[in-house]
């Protein structure tokens, strides 16, 4: 910008405040993004080296919260009907990756347990989430 | 910002034009920031197999770690980062300090090739689910790709 010059005629449209608006929704869904993920709030547990089980879209994720409840995508799943509606969520996808995000507080039993319903579904393998220790987020 | 059209007679610009440096530094930051997020970490395992458990033949080389919680009593989630000292876990039925696992299965798997290297796993019902975790974090940070199966507990 020039100051001191002689005012001409200007024929740009003035974007400055059209990009400040933009700039202002953008910042707006990037805060509110990490609260429109899948799933119930799950205390994760901390780690130190966690391998990348990549974009957590694309997965088939398994919550269970503190009180052993389970989660299927963002839907709570009563445990008897944990087997059709994992089965309705994998739909006709042949090699479909399921993850179990568990709550930290839980004993091992609870996530054997849900380990042990998915192999009845005849899926092997599966990722157990965690967090890698001193990272933010939840 | 004010647009300069000059139509005749450019005047001489010495600043340089910093809008597309700056576009591109926007859309790379929108990009990371929406990724990011949705990154999530965490281990491959396989499932004990609840059929045909008994009649899978046990290899000789299949090494076993089992924890049980008389030996690794932590039963609430621990504290800060890491396991606490007085867990002792058993590997290959030797009963070690779990600080001295990541030297012991790498000292175990190391040598094997990639499709060997499989730990097998054997974890108290009761223990921290947060602790077993740390733990097989402790198994396999000095052994790449190594393959974690859980077995039945005794």
């Amino acid at each position: 910008m020039r100051l001191g010059e002689p005012a001409r005629m200007q024929a740009a449209i003035n974007i400055t405040p059209l990009v400040d608006v933009v700039l202002v929704l953008l910042i707006i869904f990037m805060v509110m993004a990490p609260q429109m993920r899948k799933g119930p709030d799950v205390n994760l547990p901390n780690t130190t080296k966690p391998n990348s089980q990549g974009d957590e879209r694309g997965r088939i994720l398994v919550s269970i919260d503190e009180a052993g409840g389970l989660w299927i995508n963002d839907q709570p799943v009563a445990a008897e009907h944990f087997d059709e509606t994992l089965r309705a969520a994998v739909g006709a996808e042949t090699n479909p990756k399921i993850v179990i995000r568990g709550d930290a507080k839980l004993n091992f039993r609870e996530v054997r347990e849900v380990m042990v319903a998915i192999e009845q579904e005849g899926f092997r393998g599966v990722g157990l989430i965690a967090k890698r220790a001193g990272a933010e987020g939840k | 910002m004010q647009f300069d059209h000059n139509d005749s007679g450019s005047s001489l610009q010495s600043e340089i034009n910093i809008t597309p440096l700056v576009d591109v530094v926007l859309v790379l930051l929108i990009i990371f920031m929406v990724v990011v997020p949705l990154l999530i970490e965490g281990y491959d395992v396989d499932i004990p197999r609840a059929s045909a458990d008994t009649s899978a033949p046990v290899a000789e080389s299949q090494l076993i770690l089992s924890i049980s919680s008389a030996a690794c009593p932590i039963l609430t989630p621990p504290a800060g980062e890491g396991i606490p000292k007085n867990c002792q876990v058993t590997l290959a039925d030797q009963k070690i300090p779990v600080a001295e696992l990541p030297a012991r299965v790498a000292a175990i798997l190391g040598g094997r090739p990639a499709e060997q290297r499989a730990l097998f796993l054997a974890v108290d019902d009761r223990l921290n689910y947060e602790a077993v975790l740390r733990i097989i974090d402790l198994a396999k940070s000095r052994v790449e790709d190594l393959k974690i199966e859980f077995v039945a507990a005794n």
